[in-house]
């Protein structure tokens, strides 16, 4: 990293300042009309910094050199900006500080206050200290006698930070002229979508998905050319009527143009309404769209020696059609991993992404259930009533103790099923540090008169049937 | 798995055929499982309460599982796609399905050659399973764990399978796998706590 050296000739900064678009009686729309604004500013400067809603910040000097000095650049910025209807101010200056202060003193007779290079410190010096962010420090300086800047200024560094600490260190450097940091200027985002148009909208597949094949390999071009690839990409298709449909498919880098019009024309056949139907009941693709999702940097392919099991194409292509038909979550693995409920022990991964357990295998799980596995795990957990033989309900104390042996079980609204055997409670308190987490609950075993097992969960005095061994 | 083969006529899952199990249970998986430990890839549809830990316990590969817990209105589709791809289809149907459906996905199914395995009901099933009896052993009036089941199993069908056939066996068994239950380590019904089996024979043997 490059570190501001004293010698060093300042920055000529100029910010522009939307007094409309800034400031919270803004309204919502604000936002959209600023990034309509750096459009506009991106035209003269392509590096800009957005400081806060409403304010955008770049380095004057190339630009200005340019178009022929500052003031010029400035007023030609102004017009620019004024054809979209909204008003500005600019103010240029050495330094970030003094360049927004500038600005902010712009009046709308004349937009641009341009402070000459070398005059920062005297415009700086005339300023009151009411303009530094920190209020409680401005009110305490001023109460000490220190009017403007320019007071603050004068004082030695050493002296202001023991005194002020922190804070008045970094008004002390203001008041000099010196910015906390440079310029964090943003890139404008290269688009890398591709998207074909069809006028009249295609009613066809065919010519659609030999479409795809072309702006495929555009895109491919496009992500090659910056070094690039990406880990999805999302195909959308807009249709005659206006609605769209899109849809998320694994890419890693590994599809080829002919790979993603395949994916797109099975994307295409889900929504016709019956296989063989030629037609699309939505009246013809208008527009298809690939966006490239997750753009990473791209670093190769290498595939693995061992381990990785090598999908089949056949199942491949199976669960991929199912995606193309009920989408990207719809077809899930099984990854069998560690925890302690039954319900964590096995997580699903859509088919296409990495298979890597949320918890891992390896470490002991004490408090989990041992012996067989339940056959049935419901995903939610159904409610359920057990009861002794009075017909009470079981309750378990905060110390695990049970108020009667468990005699009944009524699992939702299905008739009660007689207690043959149980065991429990096993108590769980599990991630007690994180209160979003945090659970407790006492865990059962109940077999039932019709030869079934239970494992029954007790939370916050209600029953839950976490899973049936049948 | 020896103890499924003997219900199945010529003790194996023919391909083309459709195997029906009345209910979705241990019974299923384990036939998924079956299948799976021989290479098979099995495609789990509109079961989204499947313990795969149990399936995996009696020898089902995670690695070539495909799941499809909500299949929606357009299941025949689904289920379609998945037997093109997949050797053993679980499917439990979301509705009752119409003639016409039965028999494209029979067609679809003798085309793949796979093995659609139903839970549920499928009039022209090949061959239909039902667990009768289950006992669960391991558990007493406050201690103990589920260890291992007995259930008994009884298979019948169409054709070669019409014979009706009943076998015992351990579904799990204490390893997690499927086992012929021999008759002496059936627990009795009406004892609360099993005998303890092995102590048993190993006296008896001794």
């Amino acid at each position: 990293m490059r570190t501001p050296r004293a010698d060093a000739v300042p920055p000529r900064i100029m910010v522009l300042c939307c007094p409309q678009l800034c400031g919270p009686d803004a309204g919502p729309q604000a936002a959209r009309w600023f990034e309509r604004v750096i459009t506009t500013v991106t035209g003269f400067c392509p590096d800009v910094e957005v400081a806060e809603p409403g304010v955008c910040a770049f380095g004057a000097r190339g630009p200005a050199r340019y178009f022929g000095g500052e003031a010029v650049l400035a007023a030609k910025i102004i017009t620019a900006v004024a054809e979209l209807g909204v008003e500005s101010r600019i103010g240029v200056a050495d330094g970030m500080f003094a360049a927004r202060l500038a600005a902010r003193q712009a009046s709308p007779a004349s937009p641009a206050l341009v402070i000459p290079a070398g005059g920062t410190a005297g415009f700086l010096a005339a300023q009151l200290v009411t303009v530094l962010a920190d209020q409680d420090l401005a009110g305490l300086l001023k109460r000490l006698g220190l009017g403007t800047l320019g007071d603050l200024a004068a004082l030695p560094a050493g002296d202001v930070a023991s005194r002020f600490g922190a804070a008045g260190e970094t008004a002390h450097r203001l008041a000099r002229g010196l910015d906390s940091r440079p310029l964090a200027v943003r890139r404008p985002a290269d688009d890398l979508s591709v998207a074909r148009e069809f006028d009249p909208p295609e009613p066809l597949a065919e010519p659609v998905v030999f479409a795809a094949r072309a702006l495929a390999e555009q895109l491919h071009e496009g992500l090659a050319a910056r070094g690039l690839t990406c880990v999805r990409v999302q195909v959308r298709a807009t249709w005659a009527d206006g609605t769209d449909n899109s849809r998320r498919w694994r890419h890693d880098g590994l599809l080829t143009a002919a790979g993603v019009a395949d994916r797109v024309r099975w994307q295409l056949d889900g929504w016709r309404a019956a296989p063989g139907d030629g037609q699309y009941a939505q009246g013809g693709i208008a527009v298809l769209l690939l966006v490239p999702d997750q753009v990473v940097r791209a670093t190769g392919h290498q595939l693995a020696l061992w381990g990785e099991a090598v999908i089949s194409d056949r199942a491949a292509r199976a669960a991929m059609r199912v995606q193309a038909m009920l989408g990207h979550e719809a077809v899930l693995r099984p990854v069998p991993g560690g925890g302690r409920n039954v319900s964590e022990q096995v997580s699903h991964v859509p088919f296409g992404e990495k298979r890597e357990p949320p918890l891992a295998v390896g470490p002991p799980w004490p408090g989990r259930i041992v012996g067989a596995a339940p056959g049935v795990v419901y995903p939610v957990p159904r409610e359920a009533e057990v009861t002794d033989e009075a017909r009470h309900l079981v309750t378990v104390s905060g110390r695990c103790v049970l108020s009667a042996a468990p005699a009944w079980l009524v699992v939702e609204r299905e008739p009660a099923r007689r207690v043959t055997g149980w065991a429990g409670p096993w108590p769980l308190s599990e991630r007690w540090w994180d209160p979003a987490a945090a659970r407790r609950r006492a865990r059962f075993q109940l077999i039932t008169d019709d030869g079934r097992a239970w494992l029954a969960v007790v939370r916050d005095g209600r029953w839950l049937i976490e899973a049936g061994y049948w | 798995m020896p103890g499924l083969r003997d219900l199945l006529p010529r003790g194996a899952l023919a391909r083309g055929s459709v195997l029906a199990v009345q209910e979705f249970g241990l019974l299923c998986l384990a036939l998924a499982a079956g299948a799976s430990a021989a290479g098979a890839w099995c495609g789990i549809a509109g079961v989204p309460e499947a313990g795969l830990l149990a399936a995996v316990g009696a020898g089902l590969d995670a690695e070539r599982t495909l799941l499809v817990p909500d299949p929606g209105t357009a299941w025949p589709q689904v289920v379609a796609s998945l037997l093109e791809g997949c050797e053993l289809v679980l499917l439990r149907p979301p509705a009752a399905a119409p003639v016409q459906v039965r028999r494209r996905l029979e067609a679809v199914l003798r085309r793949a050659g796979g093995v659609l395995l139903v839970a549920g009901d499928w009039p022209g099933a090949q061959v239909r399973l039902r667990v009768i009896t289950q006992r669960w052993t391991g558990l007493g009036d406050g201690h103990g764990r589920v260890r291992a089941c007995c259930a008994e199993v009884t298979a019948d069908g169409r054709g070669e399978a019409a014979l009706t056939r009943t076998r015992w066996l351990w579904l799990p068994a204490e390893d997690g796998g499927v086992a012929v239950a021999d008759p002496v380590d059936i627990p009795v019904t009406d004892a609360p706590f099993p005998r303890p089996a092995a102590g048993l024979r190993a006296v008896s043997a001794g």
